[in-house]
């Protein structure tokens, strides 16, 4: 197999010594991994690596800028030569590295490939004399060095590398590590394939790295193809037949494209990067994948939660049909006309919203697959079947009567599809599990089941709807519990009062209706979920006040069903219960969301074309895989929860899962390596 | 013990009202009057109104064994031999008891505003503000005299309406914002909430109005759901009781309990759901019954800590009674007689302690003590 060699490449010997030290640190807890993941994401390099490493060596030790003490090594290759100094980048003993899987003695520098802007690899001075059978030694571009190294017996730290740190290590470590530390996995690096002949190399270009500001990769990359990489058949192809050819033109650092296209994000970066009630708006310290200063293409500004409008017309179309049609309203005459055009409307709306989002889905499927894992969008996926569903609920008379059942089949399955998908995450879901992504807006993939049994049971079904709605209570009692509780885990919950609480009413109020059509009564069970629903109402509505200061989203007009819901259950109650309080009570609450409705469609005409923001950059999709910064976390603590108390209490609850445990506190101590280098540099 | 500085001296001076700390000899307590009254006021907390809960849940049970009944077994018959002149006194006892207290709470209120702020403020003290009105409701399902069905329809809404008020301060705190976190606040005692609701929902009954029973039973058990799972889960961060209110504990004894008799009104007989629900209450009671341990460190000094042994036995037996006239058997007959004679011992015994200790209590000899002393002696 491989061994490494790190070139320390280091001003002072201090700094050198503790540097190593961590490597060191790194190499242990990473020798475990073994060779495997190396050799199987690259083995292609393995080979280039080896011919022609001493080399690729020489070349970065004879940059001459590379050092501050550079003037007085001018030719650090004749100085340093590697067969001259024992241990240095060779291995004793070993003829070839294949030949002996295990050896003894390794050789560690510090691979410090990249430069820092503006130096060439053309201006390095070429290779002399170097020329060596048995030095085997791989130059790390940055990456972390735990994966690729078999178990040593001996760790041999060379006193030479110690004078030649340096300063990119910081470039180096933010701009890879912590990526690769969280993906456990490595992404190739650009290693030019002309090298792997040493004969060839004097005659051999340097590639280009000049022309790529490592700082930031990405923004070169955005200069050209801005939003390519979210495009569904982006250059993915292309770079890959290019990969096969084996041309050297991927030395545009491939890892930002490629590692979005080819990883689903995980959800600790979408808790890192964003922040606020709805996880939507970018932390400072992170920077997004597409410029923010500018309009993004109008698809990629399209979030799944425009769904919500679909929501919000659809169920006032269901609370004019039973106004109109209620017992207990008939004194207000009201016509089933305004159902109709409602109604009409709202399929307008829906057709309208489903097109555009297709098109996204066809355009930009990448940008659809981050929303899909992004812990609250995901859970908006819900909001186009239960629109569907609104629809055959609310369907006038003069439309149909009677819906095929067909339908109610048709419309549950996806649903059924998402809940196995979601609920599943919750239970068995590694990092989504309900304690970490429980949100208001997680009521969206519960209500499905109660919307579909309510539809199913109005058509006349009897054992689906009971199905949707035991599977609906067992989850609904779940989440009703985890999101009253707060736990500390749980980052994405509001600290404050947000219109996404509202949520909160519509499960009960809809679990209500759902019984009393299975039931066929308005029983006891139908109105304990009914009061249950009232209750929470009015304990948002009595802090209704304090729902201010917040951005306008079109995800808003999610948040009115709710309401609508809760008015219908109140009709409905009031056919029971007919008498001048409920009858006030049903006409107050259907007005409050018939009004809330139309305030929500002037604001949303306001800002779509007055102030032209209703589709503002959609920054929860374009967060970039890799931290900036990399920051010292436990387990993801609240930002304002960082008391030593508090982080006894994660890892308690750390404890209680070993795996995840030791995966945290492995991938901490790097993340602690890397803001130590990070304070040097 | 409280890691938020805010609260941590509220929690010390409750902690410290319920334990050792009326041991300290006050030698001014005689010549000063007025500072005497001060200090009553001062170590008057609303942890005393468990006096008159219990109490008042005492008469409700005597109520319940008094009163005709269409169970035909020999031990129930037996019980129904105790005097109504009895339960009349113990009634009137009991209202005593919750207007003095009520009053003196009431005083505090005018004179010490801030330490009943602190007292809302803290996540053990505000409970227990829903105890006088749970007191009162239990009276009025419990009261000996036939007045118009108006005068306790009135006074049902004048004891209802602070409790709704309370749940909607102290749920949507609880689901919405971060201020008080339930699973750090959630204690024991929370359940008092719960139990507010399901009293008035039985109230409610009395009074006529099943769907205001039905709305508050149903407020009231969603949360006791969520209450229930979350004191289960015992959280790590949660800030736990101080050792003297570990009584407190008996509290996850009442709710079951409460919640039977409450649906059991709701649905016009004891069924299966009430009689599943009293099972729990008994699997609760025999569980920390079955633990004395627990409790032996608060049992070393009288602290008011103790009343809260009484009122959910009181509960459970009062259940008991009900569960006994469904379930037709001399089993049950048996628990009920054995449940019953728990919770008056308890009672009277608590009453004794009291009576002997009231000086402790109250850490004076003036006039409202005095009476506090005979009233608890008579009862």
């Amino acid at each position: 197999m491989s061994d490494r060699a790190f070139i320390c490449k280091q001003n002072h010997a201090i700094e050198a010594r503790s540097f190593v030290a961590i490597s060191q640190n790194r190499l242990a807890s990473a020798l475990k991994k073994g060779p495997e993941s190396y050799q199987h994401s690259e083995p292609h390099k393995t080979r280039a690596v080896s011919h022609c490493l001493a080399h690729w060596l020489s070349m970065e030790i004879g940059d001459s800028r590379g050092f501050t003490n550079t003037e007085a090594l001018p030719s650090l290759i004749e100085i340093v030569s590697m067969n001259q100094v024992a241990g240095f980048d060779t291995i004793e003993g070993n003829d070839s590295f294949s030949d002996h899987p295990q050896p003894k003695i390794y050789q560690f520098f510090c691979g410090e490939a990249e430069t820092t802007a503006g130096r060439s690899w053309g201006d390095a001075d070429q290779p002399k004399g170097c020329h060596r059978v048995h030095s085997v030694s791989i130059s790390m571009l940055p990456s972390p060095l735990g994966h690729y190294l078999p178990s040593p017996e001996t760790v041999i730290l060379n006193d030479h590398g110690q004078n030649l740190y340096s300063r990119e290590v910081e470039n180096a470590s933010s701009a890879s590590e912590p990526a690769v530390n969280m993906h456990a996995k490595f992404y190739s690096q650009p290693i030019p394939k002309g090298i792997t002949n040493v004969e060839d190399s004097k005659s051999m270009q340097f590639p280009h790295h000049q022309e790529v500001p490592l700082r930031n990769p990405r923004n070169n990359r955005m200069r050209d193809t801005r939003f390519d990489s979210f495009k569904t058949r982006s250059g993915k192809i292309e770079r890959q037949l290019s990969r096969l050819r084996g041309k050297p033109v991927e030395l545009v650092p491939e890892s930002k494209s490629t590692q979005l296209e080819n990883e689903a994000l995980p959800v600790d970066r979408y808790f890192d990067a964003l922040e606020g009630p709805e996880l939507d708006t970018l932390r400072p310290s992170e920077e997004p994948v597409f410029p923010e200063d500018r309009k993004w293409p109008f698809l990629l500004r399209y979030p799944v939660s425009s769904f919500g409008i679909c929501l919000g017309t659809s169920s006032q179309a269901i609370l004019w049909k039973t106004l109109a049609t209620s017992l207990s309203m008939k004194f207000l005459h009201l016509s089933l006309t305004i159902n109709l055009v409602l109604w009409c409307i709202s399929v307008a709306v829906v057709a309208l919203v489903a097109t555009i989002y297709s098109l996204k889905i066809i355009v930009y499927f990448e940008a659809v697959r981050r929303e899909y894992y992004h812990p609250v969008r995901v859970n908006f996926f819900f909001a186009p079947w239960i629109a569907l569903l609104f629809l055959a609920l609310g369907v006038p008379s003069a439309v149909t009567d009677r819906l095929p059942t067909a339908l109610w089949y048709a419309l549950m399955a996806p649903i059924f599809c998402l809940e196995l998908k979601i609920y599943g995450q919750w239970m068995s879901g590694g990092q989504r599990r309900l304690s970490k992504v429980a949100n208001p807006s997680n009521h969206l993939a519960i209500v499905g089941n109660f919307v579909g049994a309510l539809l199913g049971a109005s058509m006349g079904l009897k054992e689906g709807p009971i199905f949707f709605f035991a599977v609906g209570l067992a989850h609904y009692t779940v989440l009703f519990v985890t999101l009253y509780q707060r736990l500390p885990t749980n980052e994405t919950l509001p600290k404050e009062l947000h219109p996404v609480f509202f949520l909160f009413v519509a499960a009960p109020s809809v679990a209500s209706l759902a019984w009393a059509k299975i039931h066929g009564s308005f029983d006891y069970g139908s109105r304990i979920a009914y009061f249950i629903a009232l209750f929470l109402y009015f304990s948002l509505a009595v802090r209704v006040n304090f729902f201010r200061g917040f951005r306008f989203s079109i995800a808003w007009w999610a948040y009115t069903f709710p309401m609508t819901g809760a008015a219908i259950a109140t009709i409905r109650y009031a056919n029971e219960v007919t008498n001048i309080f409920t009858r006030t009570l049903a006409i107050i609450l259907s007005s409050v969301s018939s009004l809330t409705v139309l305030a929500l469609l002037l604001t949303t005409i306001v800002h779509a074309f007055v102030l032209r923001d209703l589709f503002p950059n959609d920054i929860a999709i374009a967060i970039s895989n890799t931290p900036l910064k990399p920051r010292r976390r436990w387990f993801h603590l609240r930002p304002d929860s960082s008391d030593a108390k508090q982080i006894e209490n994660y890892l308690k609850f750390l404890s209680a899962d070993p795996k995840k445990a030791e995966s945290s506190v492995k991938s901490d101590g790097d993340d602690i390596e890397s803001s130590s280098i990070n304070g040097r540099g | 013990m409280d890691p938020k500085p805010t609260e941590s001296p509220i929690h010390a001076s409750l902690a410290v009202d319920e334990s050792n700390s009326m041991i300290r000899v006050h030698e001014d307590q005689a010549t000063e009057q007025p500072s005497t009254a001060w200090r009553i006021l001062t170590n008057f907390h609303g942890g005393f109104f468990r006096i008159c809960l219990s109490l008042s849940s005492q008469a409700v049970l005597w109520k319940t064994l008094i009163q005709p009944t269409d169970d035909h077994h020999a031990l129930r018959h037996a019980l129904r031999v105790l005097p109504n002149a009895a339960f009349t006194l113990l009634w009137s006892i009991a209202l005593v008891m919750l207007a003095l207290l009520s009053s003196l709470y009431a005083l505090k209120c005018l004179f010490q505003f801030e330490k009943v702020k602190a007292e809302f403020l803290h996540h053990v003290g505000v409970h227990y503000l829903f105890v006088p009105w749970m007191s009162s409701l239990l009276l009025l399902q419990s009261t000996p005299f036939t007045e118009s069905r108006n005068a306790g329809q009135i006074m049902w809404w004048v004891f209802v309406i602070p409790i709704i008020t309370l749940d909607v301060k102290i749920y949507g705190q609880w689901f919405t914002k971060g201020k008080r976190l339930l699973s750090k606040a959630a204690n024991p005692t929370s359940q008092l909430s719960v139990m507010a609701n399901l009293v008035g929902a039985r109230a409610a009954i009395y009074m006529g109005w099943k769907e205001l029973a039905l709305c508050l039973f149903s407020t009231g058990m969603a949360h006791y759901l969520v209450l229930f799972v979350t004191l289960y889960q015992r959280l790590p961060g949660s800030n736990g009781l101080p050792v003297m209110l570990r009584p407190v504990f008996f509290l996850f004894i009442a709710t079951p309990s409460m919640a039977s008799l409450a649906w059991g009104s709701i649905n016009g007989s004891f069924d299966t759901a009430s009689k599943m629900l009293f099972s729990l209450s008994l699997f609760l009671f025999l569980s920390l019954a079955s633990r004395p341990t627990l409790f032996i460190k608060s049992m070393r000094r009288f602290s008011v800590a103790w009343w809260a042994y009484s009122f959910p036995i009181t509960i459970l037996a009062v259940a008991s009674v009900d569960y006994a006239r469904a379930a037709k058997g001399g089993a049950a007959h048996a628990l009920m007689l054995l449940l019953t004679l728990v919770s008056v011992l308890v009672c009277f015994a608590l009453v004794a302690f009291t009576a002997l200790n009231v000086h402790k209590l109250f850490l004076g000899t003036n006039n409202l003590a005095g009476n506090v002393s005979s009233n608890t002696a008579t009862a």
